[in-house]
């Protein structure tokens, strides 16, 4: 590394070496600036109030939207009258199933595609007419002045019964949707070969993702041109989901959004109500905002689906983990949305076992359909297989963190031809876990506690998870442009979920061209004016867009050496870039600035084209982690205070500190909501509508749910193979062990094992008294 | 969204009082539950008159005889931070304490607190059941673990969502009334009305009739007070179980007890059970064992909510073994 | 149930004679207060039409941050949807718009409300401070610094309204505790879960202020 002149905005930063054209880049032995725990990029935009959300967004002539929704779980729609709310003040355009701007206009759920108003609704909140009108409430009003004629059909939104000889039919082809089965080596002779065989059944609820900012978007056409500015974590995925209903090409639709409230997987893709927007401000002739209202986003928006999974699981006394058997059943909703998918991959491979067998079987009830929500599925594994862990180590009498040690896993076993993991950091989470977690003096500590025999009872408790992706990987373009004063653009599709996406990149940019983070502007989350990135969802926005915008650095470097040989007349090898300057490595006399560089005088502005290249052929990259848990619960009360939570994850290098220990906290936050609070009601021996669908009845975690003592404790295992940057996924697993560690420690305190996720008081009265009264 | 309404902010009493006789004009205090009620039409009223203008409604005030008059308008942070209150009555702070989140208790007011609309989802939700004017109770059926145990007749099984209204009602207050035809007194104690004199009020009060203050009677000697609610949650939330205590001590004997449950009741719920239980004994492990038996012996729990006798119980055995910790202290 | 629903919907507003009456009763209404008392004087239809045809508009004076502004509201409309959506100021966000998120969280007479429960014609003659106006000039104020660095926030869409609760706070207790300002923050919530750094922030802003 060459030492160089300074300008402001390099000084001090030494430059990796550019490697040669065509060759990948060595992976960083150290940084300087990634990983550091610099505050957010965009951070002045967002606390000053400037920062323009989708829902922000205010045009000339804007007008607003509204959509009337089917209150039943299933019926069809006989007659719609939009006499009168056609008539209404203000409004400017209706349309339902009837109008000609709806004739063709289908809506894909999956493989399954449908009318984007279908007169058969088969959830309550399906899409049966639109309005807009010149305010908020007009539209609201107009709504509500629609009148439908419904021939209610019977339902079922009980997914447990779904599969019952006797109950209606979601869809023509019946009720379940799939079954999928796994097995390997031999449940049975593995069960023979235990000390132990324990079995259980263990509930979670359906959990609702409701992201702060709600689902929405403006539309606005420019001619044949529609652009649509919507709360969303992909925009490409906005932008073809968009041109596909309404049968435009890729180039006829710009979906953008800088920013966005975040998603949690519910903003994936767009909604119905985009493409209604946008049909909206067509008939209308005007911008329309449409925001679903806080209660809409309940029915409509998709959910983490509940799940029933029965466990059996046979260990020997050494720890050794003889056979899993899993089974889970759990609803997508109305239509195909992966119902238990990855529900039962922790069983599959996050411990050593020769013979596991699954079963997932994907039904289909009345209610909203389901979306990705942060670690499809896998919350849900783990609350059982985590607590089943915790069982088995009970019955052998070992430690619940040596038995999980036992049984690391250094190869993916569920996958074809188990291939190894890039890193396992699993080993380190537990011990490095348990050594800041204190966990067997505290183990002492609480049953010394405990022994005082009053009302209040702690416990600690663990658990363990790796997450299925989070490696990342193709495609992603990024561009980076230099312009002729030196600055530079970073020019990239992927949105910034809250993550820290932006500021990473900018980081990462920055380390390469040996520059400040503060010099690089960035562009993202445009169809129209950024590069094709897939959405923000899956922990892989920062494993693959890192990596590609080191290559599109490096290829800018490339680039600037190739230009600055021609004019320094020497061989391009022989020259080395600097940051501001490029030298020549033979005699460092010789140098150019890069602003001189003549084919950037010339043309104003220099391409760096970066592509995200594939991962490691035969390996896995996976994140891990495991979560520790001390709470204290009132025997009396059944209230739960939870005291401390520590966070270890390895993912990889870390990238930035600062953005790294937010999303650990975050997780924590959220799978305590998952654990003790939040459930989505079905008024199911009724009517089956939802009874909660507001922030009162469906609890959130509020600053007072959650402890003032979170720690987050990063293991940071160098891991070249991953990709050039070495990090891999965070935003998942830091929400997958954290119910299934409070339930382990609400069985410490209590000694009742909880199997339904939420543990409200409720519940935790409703089990202590009946262990009473058994 | 709220449907459309004309909004009257008069200045004096006798104005408001005027305004809202006609047709079925709505009273706008902190307007924090009101205009939840507008908005999924469970109050129908094109008039909202908002006696937010009226200063002389707010403050806490001693009366001559070392009770308190609240002012109607006072919001909930005035009533839980006014040290008259604290001093007084530490449970009715700790009761204003605990309502809903800051911001809420901020705006909303005691007049308000008192004559709030129930929270049962299928009424707050698009369901015409009977507190509407339908025909059939929802939540009796339906999803009903946020609903009552006692006093519900199986008719409407509503909790009454009002956290001060126990420990007002504990505390013998009164609310201060002025309407068309003059003023007059109601303990805080007969102002909600049990489903089975009328599903489809709240309060005995009649339309036109505004709260203007209410009245504590001035606390005797010995006397212990407090509020607990057990919650989902611990912000934001209200009541699965809770209790507001008015014990009178000589020593470490109860003289007499004032026990109402919050969470409990379509209306705030008076155990006299478990009052009757308590007084003249002492907090003996034996006594609070009776008491919190007594409280729960009459209770009709539903499908869903069984769990509550339970938690009455152990959330009402905590709170008299802290009466009797600090009794002792 | 849906006949329940849609069945009061010709309830629009008030009639010219409520409107009248409107008019009658509040002008006594304005008190003493830092604002020129609004005006209200019946509005011709011309005055309307252009804005918000076929509603019944009453103009009210919103002191936003220092600045009065007057607007044509329908006397439904909530602060959030008049700062929001006719002022434009859009610092302040929706969440839910039932007072169950905090996201639009604002100072009135500088105590923390949700705007989005709070009519506009309610927060005439007080003094409303937004995100927006915790800015001196284009700097920062020390809660909106104190934010920045210690990265309260992920998607940023509660971050106003939590700003406001934290600014309301230290409005009135120069120096929290760590229990002070948990409370002072439950009234906001914050899907990405970024509490813990909310809480942080909430500290050392009371720092920041106090020099
Ligand atoms: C999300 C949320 C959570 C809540 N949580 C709780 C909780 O935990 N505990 C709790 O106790 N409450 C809770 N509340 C209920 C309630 O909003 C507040 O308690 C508040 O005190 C109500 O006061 P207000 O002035 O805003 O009432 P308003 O909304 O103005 O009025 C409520 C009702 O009372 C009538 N009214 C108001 N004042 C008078 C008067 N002086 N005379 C006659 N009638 C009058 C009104 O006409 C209206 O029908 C919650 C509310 C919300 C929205
Ligand atoms: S409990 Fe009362 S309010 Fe609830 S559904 Fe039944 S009748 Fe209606
Ligand atoms: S938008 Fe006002 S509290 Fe949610
Ligand atoms: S930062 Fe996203 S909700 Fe708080």
């Amino acid at each position: 590394m060459a030492t160089r002149d300074k300008i402001y905005y390099t000084e001090g930063l030494p430059v990796p070496e550019t490697p040669d054209l065509g060759t990948q880049p060595a992976f960083w032995k150290k940084t300087d600036l990634v990983g550091k725990p610099i505050p957010r990029v965009d951070a002045y935009e967002r606390v000053s109030g400037t920062a323009v959300y989708p829902s922000d967004i205010l045009l000339p002539n804007m007008i607003y939207a509204a959509i009337l929704r089917c209150p039943h779980p299933h019926a069809r729609v006989k007659k719609i009258d939009i006499a009168e709310a056609g008539k209404m003040p203000g409004v400017r355009a209706v349309i339902t199933g009837d109008s000609k701007e709806a004739k063709g206009v289908k809506w894909k759920y999956r493989d399954m595609e449908v009318p984007l108003f279908d007169s058969h609704c088969r959830f309550e909140g399906e899409v049966v007419a639109a309005v807009a009108a010149d305010s908020w409430y007009q539209a609201r009003d107009a709504a509500q002045a629609i009148k439908v004629d419904y021939e209610v059909l019977p339902f079922v939104v009980d997914y447990e019964r779904s599969l019952d000889v006797s109950v209606p039919r979601v869809q023509e082809k019946g009720n379940l949707l799939s079954e999928d089965t796994y097995s390997r080596g031999d449940v049975e002779k593995g069960f023979a070969e235990a000390d132990i065989v324990l079995e259980q059944t263990y509930h979670t609820q359906c959990e609702l993702h409701t992201p702060l900012e709600l689902h929405g978007c403006v539309a606005n056409w420019d001619g044949d041109r529609l652009t649509v500015w919507e709360s969303s974590q992909g925009v490409f995925a906005v932008q073809s989901r968009v041109a596909e209903a309404l049968n435009l090409p890729l180039s006829k639709v710009r979906a953008s959004g800088h920013y966005m409230g975040g998603g949690f997987g519910s903003k994936l893709w767009p909604g119905k109500y985009t493409v209604i927007s946008a049909m909206l401000a067509r008939k209308a002739a005007r911008p329309v905002k449409m925001l679903l209202s806080r209660e809409e986003t309940y029915l409509c928006a998709g959910n983490r689906p509940a799940g029933t999974m029965r466990i059996k699981a046979g260990v020997r006394k050494d720890g050794t983990i003889t056979a899993i058997d899993f089974d889970c059943i759990g609803p997508s909703g109305a239509y195909p949305a992966g119902g238990v998918q990855l529900v039962d991959w922790l069983a599959r491979d996050l411990y050593l076992c020769a013979n596991v067998r699954t079963r997932g079987r994907d039904v289909l009830i009345n209610a909203g359909p389901a979306r990705p929500f942060r670690a499809p599925g896998h919350p849900q594994g783990a609350w059982a297989l985590e607590q089943m862990i915790d069982e088995l180590a009970k019955a052998i009498d070992m430690d619940p963190v040596q038995l999980r040690l036992k049984n690391v896993p250094l190869k993916s076993q569920a996958r074809e031809g188990t291939p190894p993991y890039t890193s396992t950091g699993l080993r380190q989470c537990l011990e490095k876990g348990a050594e800041k977690f204190d966990w067997q003096a505290s183990l002492e500590r609480i049953r010394k506690f405990n022994e005082q025999n009053n009302h209040l009872r702690r416990g600690i408790g663990m658990g363990a998870c790796l997450w299925v992706a989070g490696g990342g990987g193709p495609p992603s373009t990024v561009v980076i442009k230099l312009f002729r004063d030196g600055s530079i653009n970073l020019n990239m599709g992927a949105s910034d979920i809250g993550t820290g996406t932006k500021t990473i990149m900018a980081q990462v940019a920055a380390e390469e061209l040996g520059v400040q983070p503060a010099i690089i502007q960035i562009e993202n989350a445009d169809t129209a004016t950024t590069q094709y990135a897939t959405p923000s969802g899956g922990s892989k926005t920062v494993p693959t867009e890192a990596p590609t915008v080191r290559n599109a650095a490096i290829a800018l470097k490339q680039e600037l050496l190739a230009a600055a040989a021609e004019d320094m007349e020497v061989p391009e090898d022989e020259l080395e870039y600097i940051g501001d300057e490029i030298i020549w490595s033979r005699d460092a006399a010789k140098r150019l600035r890069i602003t001189e560089v003549s084919r950037l005088k010339k043309r104003g502005v220099m391409i760096g084209t970066g592509y995200r290249g594939p991962n490691p052929a035969d390996k896995v990259v996976n994140p891990f982690a495991a979560h520790f848990c001390e709470l204290e619960v009132n025997i009396l009360s059944g209230e739960i205070n939870i005291i401390r939570f520590l966070g270890v994850h390895d993912s990889g290098r870390v990238m930035n500190r600062m953005t790294f220990d937010n999303q650990v906290y975050g997780g924590i936050v959220m799978g305590i909501g998952f654990g003790l609070t939040e459930s989505r009601q079905l008024d199911e021996r009724q009517t089956g509508r939802l009874c909660n669908k507001n922030w009162h009845d469906y609890k959130l975690p509020t600053a007072m749910d959650v402890p003032l003592e979170i720690t987050s404790l990063p293991i940071e295992l160098d891991d070249p193979e991953s990709n050039n940057t070495g990090a891999k996924g965070l935003g998942e697993p830091v929400t997958i062990p954290t119910a299934a560690a409070i339930a382990n420690a609400l069985c410490m305190a209590t000694g009742v094992r909880f199997t339904r996720a939420p543990v409200s008081p409720m519940e935790v009265v409703r089990k202590l008294s009946e262990r009473k009264e058994g | 969204m709220l449907p459309k309404f004309s909004y009257i902010r008069p200045d004096k009493l006798d104005q408001a009082v005027a305004q809202i006789q006609a047709g079925n004009a709505a009273i706008h205090a902190g307007g924090t539950d009101l205009l939840g009620c507008l908005r999924e039409r469970i109050i129908k009223s094109e008039k909202i008159v908002s006696i937010s203008g009226l200063e002389k409604l707010r403050g806490v005030r001693e009366t001559v005889e070392g009770g308190l008059r609240i002012g109607a308008l006072t919001t909930i942070t005035g009533m839980a931070e006014d040290p008259l209150v604290r001093k007084k009555y530490p449970g009715l702070a700790m009761a204003a304490s605990e309502v809903a989140s800051p911001q809420l208790r901020n705006q909303g007011t005691l007049g308000g607190n008192l004559c709030q609309k129930p929270r049962c989802w299928y009424y707050r939700g698009e369901f015409h059941c009977l507190r509407k004017g339908g025909n059939q109770c929802y939540a009796i059926e339906g999803e009903n673990q946020f609903h009552a145990i006692f006093g519900h007749d199986n008719i409407c099984v509503i909790t009454h969502p009002s956290d001060t209204a126990p420990v007002l009602s504990a505390l013998g207050a009164k609310v201060q009334v002025i309407g068309p035809g003059g003023g007059r007194n109601i303990a805080v104690a007969d102002l909600h009305v049990p489903p089975r004199d009328d599903v489809r009020a709240e309060t005995v009060l009649d339309q036109g009739e505004i709260i203007t203050h209410v009245d504590i009677p001035p606390p005797p000697a010995g006397l212990y007070t407090s509020y607990r609610k057990v919650r989902a949650r611990r912000s934001w939330d209200f009541a699965l179980a809770g209790a507001a205590l008015a014990l009178v001590m000589d020593g470490d004997r109860v003289v007499r007890a004032s026990i109402v449950f919050s969470g409990a009741a379509p209306v705030p719920w008076r155990s006299r059970e478990a009052e009757q239980a308590l007084a003249g004994n002492t907090l003996s492990d034996d006594t609070i064992d009776k008491v919190c038996r007594a409280a729960t012996a009459g209770a009709k729990p539903l499908r869903e909510n069984r769990y509550k006798v339970p938690m009455f119980r152990g959330m009402l055995e905590e709170e008299l073994r802290k009466a009797r910790l600090q009794e002792k202290a | 149930m849906e006949k329940n629903d849609h069945d009061d919907k010709q309830g629009n507003g008030y009639s010219r004679r409520g409107f009248m009456q409107f008019i009658g009763v509040g002008a006594g209404v304005v008190g003493a207060s830092l604002l020129s008392p609004p005006l209200r004087r019946p509005l011709k239809a011309e005055d309307v039409g252009t804005i918000f045809p076929a509603s019944e508009m009453v103009k009210v004076r919103l002191a936003v941050n220092g600045t009065v502004h007057a607007v044509l509201v329908e006397p439904r409309w909530s602060l959030l949807y008049v700062l929001r959506e006719i002022i434009g100021m859009t610092g302040t966000k929706i969440g839910c718009d039932r007072g169950e998120c905090g996201a639009c969280t604002v100072l009135i007479d500088d105590v923390p409300r949700y705007s989005c429960m709070t009519l506009a014609v309610e927060a005439e003659n007080r003094t409303i401070t937004t995100v927006e106006g915790l800015m001196k000039g284009e700097e920062l104020g020390p809660v909106q610094t104190a934010f920045v660095e210690t990265d309260a926030f992920q998607c940023g869409y509660c971050t106003s309204g939590q700003i406001m609760a934290v600014e309301g706070l230290l409005r009135k207790v120069e120096s929290p505790s760590p229990e002070e300002i948990r409370l002072g923050c439950s009234g906001n919530l914050c899907r990405c879960g970024a509490y813990p750094n909310i809480f942080a922030a909430a500290g050392k802003a009371a720092q920041l202020k106090s020099k």
